[in-house]
């Protein structure tokens, strides 16, 4: 089963970005609820897409981002930014970095579930 | 249909809840908002964490259709951004829209969570057009690139967030010196480590980013770097000195020069760029309410050191007293033998003044394994819970670090082999949630930590079956339970069928073993199948300084740790059994293997002792020996000094002490000593 990192410190928002991923029924999520977490997460498990916020209070999503594709044993992970849209010029630097979506929150679940299917399947 | 609607009711109240503990927080930091506001010295930190709150409630808003909700978050989002770049400035005004705005998100989500449909879009739009008149008032400022000329790689660039940017720029405006600090930490403690350094670092200066990057062991899952973007008044020596170690590097990046062009901000609290060094010193001790300081652990050793000698010198002139007194010198004799006893009981007391110091509750330990244990059983889909006894038991702090890894994986073993899964603990008839309890008290001179779960206990069968296969025994014939639960505690030893991502594949408890004989502890484990296992560790209260017994064999002195020693007794040769060629005498109900120090560790000349002799019965956690000794010499305070890394791995002996008569001694370990001894037999 493919597995999925979200990172993401509100825990509603986590909650609903599950929901909306087990919908699909494919996937096997793993949470993280801050950016350090995730930082332990990653080397756990082989991890098959990033879901990443922007504004988290340890290190934000863009740091996530240089970490993972700096790396290389993560730099092929697909990873997907969620924010609201006053980041968006911190989006646009997540996509800089590397970033492959990114989604603005209040996201829409059928555009997020159509993404993971196109990356990976 | 109605389980979808139940779905949706609950991830409802979900977001109320989570929306009231956002509001609840926001406005506490409004309050501390309001409190600065009036000095102009509001931490960039404190309104990056409101622009947060209404972010996130933003965002949850908009995704539960709270429309009103998520319109005014958003509008309240967008001047807080403005306030955390620079583009609006901090006051009254500003202040009273935000106050209004938080109470008028509070009505908003009491009434969506009481199912009042009455609308407030009157209220909103009068709020939202005022938040949007100090938005508008801002001039937009297009943000210079001053930073382009500071030495930063573009890796550490092109991961600033805009408002990090915006900080770096202040900071760089503020005259200050930007530093990269980088640090590398192991995986397993990393946010701990680094939040203390963080917090170091923020006493003085600013943390701007903090960027991640592999391990450079070049082993992920092991370590991880981080280069912190830190702005300071203070030179590259002075934050250098105060973090203070090896792992951590500071260089300095720039600044230092004030950026031309900085009239233009709004947000200046720059009253003099030439001298911000004395500023930055009398922001600190008015900011410093805590009546704590931090200690090097080193000076606290080097104080000890000093005591300990002190209590050596002490001696002297005790004995210089007796000598007088012998020779005639009555009165001045007596007169010295007093002030000697109050220079005694002062000594006394620094000494153990110095010790306290050294002192913290194990709590702190507790802390650590707690997110541990909610961590792991979130990972490995298994229910705990964790019972914490004793947290206000004191070890030396040095202790408390070094057993904190060992600890770690003791509990990790726990969760992943001992606790089942939710499902087969219902099916063994028990509560699907499992318990792991940590219980430390003090039991004389020592600290007692149990980790006890209630999982399924150790496979012995399973143990002795691999001991075999690995080549661990010979034969299984004559192991008895107790002997078999010890082979866990052998390097290479593992039951695990598949390497779990948790505890790994044989992480040994030949390795916790090795930590905890470092801090001349023992371990030991007890196990019924099925009711799950327990694990004590005993530890010396501190290493610093101890009672001995100080003990001549085979020619030579040795120091025994009091803590350690049981009895002496008075043995006749004719009491001296042998079985299986190795001595032992019958100490009441048991059988106590003796131990010669000459022919342990195989000195020339240690003769078979025909009279009488003194045996020191040694004993820590549930092992006992017996040491065969020529002569007890008697009881000393000592310091113990390491005898450096050339002989760091000698067998059963822990280090070395000073008599006070220019004599050297070495002091044994009980524990290594019992373990050799018992090993050999």
């Amino acid at each position: 089963m493919k597995k999925i990192l979200i990172a993401e410190d509100s825990p509603t928002m986590r909650s609903l970005l599950v929901s909306t991923i087990e919908t699909l029924g494919a996937y096997e999520i793993t949470e993280a609820g801050s950016g350090f977490e995730a930082l332990r997460l990653l080397p756990r498990q082989k991890v098959d897409l990033i879901i990443t916020d922007v504004n988290m209070p340890d290190i934000n999503g863009l740091e996530l981002i240089s970490y993972v594709r700096n790396n290389n044993n993560y730099q092929n992970i697909p990873l997907f930014i969620i924010s609201t849209e006053s980041s968006e010029k911190d989006m646009e630097k997540g996509l800089a970095l590397g970033a492959n979506e990114y989604l603005v929150k209040p996201f829409n679940p059928l555009k997020l579930q159509e993404l993971i299917r196109r990356y990976i399947g | 249909m109605s389980g979808v609607n139940d779905n949706m009711g609950k991830a409802v109240k979900d977001f109320l809840a989570e929306a009231e503990e956002i509001i609840d927080q926001l406005s506490l930091d409004l309050v501390g908002l309001g409190d600065c506001a009036d000095t102009g010295d509001c931490s960039p930190e404190l309104i990056n964490s409101i622009f947060r709150g209404a972010h996130s409630l933003k965002g949850l808003a908009g995704m539960f259709g709270f429309a009103e909700i998520a319109d005014l978050a958003h509008n309240l989002e967008n001047l807080l951004d403005s306030l955390r770049l620079g583009k609006v400035t901090l006051n009254q005004v500003v202040l009273d829209v935000l106050f209004e705005s938080m109470d008028l998100l509070g009505t908003l989500v009491r009434s969506a969570g009481a199912d009042g449909n009455a609308s407030e879009a009157e209220s909103v739009s009068q709020a939202v057009a005022r938040i949007n008149s100090c938005v508008t008032a801002a001039s937009s400022v297009a943000a210079p690139s001053p930073w382009a000329k500071l030495g930063l790689t573009d890796k550490v660039l092109n991961a600033l967030t805009e408002y990090e940017e915006h900080r770096l720029l202040e900071n760089v405006k503020k005259g200050r010196s930007i530093y990269s600090v980088c640090a590398s930490f192991s995986l397993a403690t990393f946010d701990q480590d680094l939040a203390e350094l963080t917090e170091l670092l923020k006493s003085c200066g600013e943390v701007i980013s903090t960027l991640p990057s592999a391990g450079g062991s070049g082993r992920v899952e092991l370590s991880i770097d981080f280069e912190i973007l830190f702005g300071s008044d203070k030179d590259t020596a002075a934050i250098t000195a105060m973090v203070d170690r090896e792992n951590i590097v500071v260089i300095q990046v720039g600044g230092g020069v004030p950026s031309a062009g900085d009239q233009e901000a709004p947000v200046s609290t720059a009253e003099g760029e030439t001298a911000p060094e004395h500023a930055g010193d009398a922001a600190l001790t008015a900011k410093s309410f805590s009546r704590t300081v931090r200690v090097d652990i080193g000076k606290l050793d080097e104080l000890m050191n000093i005591v300990g000698e002190l209590v050596l010198s002490h001696s002297t002139i005790a004995d210089i007293a007796n000598r007088m007194r012998r020779e005639g010198f009555s009165t001045i004799a007596t007169d010295l033998g007093k002030s000697a006893k109050v220079l005694e009981r002062k000594l006394t007391e620094l000494q153990k003044g110095v010790m306290d110091i050294r002192m913290i509750p194990v709590g702190q330990l507790y802390e650590k394994m707690s997110r541990i244990v909610r961590r792991l059983s979130r990972e490995l889909g298994k229910k705990v819970e964790l019972k914490l006894f004793g947290a206000d038991t004191e070890l030396d702090k040095l202790i408390i670090e070094d057993i904190s890894d060992p600890m770690m994986h003791i509990i990790r073993n726990a969760i992943d082999h001992g606790i089942e899964s939710p499902a087969e603990r219902i099916q063994a008839g028990k509560d699907e949630k499992g318990a792991i309890r940590i219980a430390s008290y003090q039991k004389g001179n020592h600290v007692v930590i149990e980790v006890e779960d209630d999982g399924r206990g150790i496979d012995l069968e399973k143990v002795k079956r691999k001991a075999l296969e690995n080549g661990l025994v010979k034969s299984l014939d004559s192991l008895s339970d107790r002997e078999a639960l010890d082979i866990i505690f052998l390097p290479g030893f593992s039951t695990s069928e598949t390497i779990s991502s948790v505890s790994g594949r044989g992480v040994g408890m030949d390795v916790v073993k090795n930590n905890i004989a470092a801090v001349s502890g023992m371990v030991d484990i007890e196990s019924r199948a099925g009711q799950g296992s327990r694990v004590i560790i005993t530890l010396p209260i501190t290493l610093a300084i101890i009672k001995a017994l100080i003990i001549a064999s085979a020619g030579r002195t040795y120091a025994i740790p009091i803590t350690s020693v049981l009895e002496t007794i008075l043995v006749e040769p004719g009491d001296i059994l042998t079985v299986e060629r190795k001595e032992v005498i019958q100490l009441r109900e048991i059988t106590l293997p003796l131990l010669r120090l000459g022919e342990f560790f195989e000195l020339a000349g240690a003769a078979e002792a025909q009279a009488s002799c003194y045996v020191v019965v040694v004993g820590v956690a549930e092992k006992r020996l017996g040491i065969v000794v020529d002569e007890l010499i008697g009881q000393q305070d000592l310091v113990i000094k390491s005898m450096g890394e050339t002989f760091k791995g000698l067998r059963g002996i822990s280090g070395a002490a000073d008599l006070g008569d220019q004599r050297t001694i070495l002091v044994l370990d009980a524990g290594g000593v019992i373990n050799e001894a018992i090993r050999s037999a």
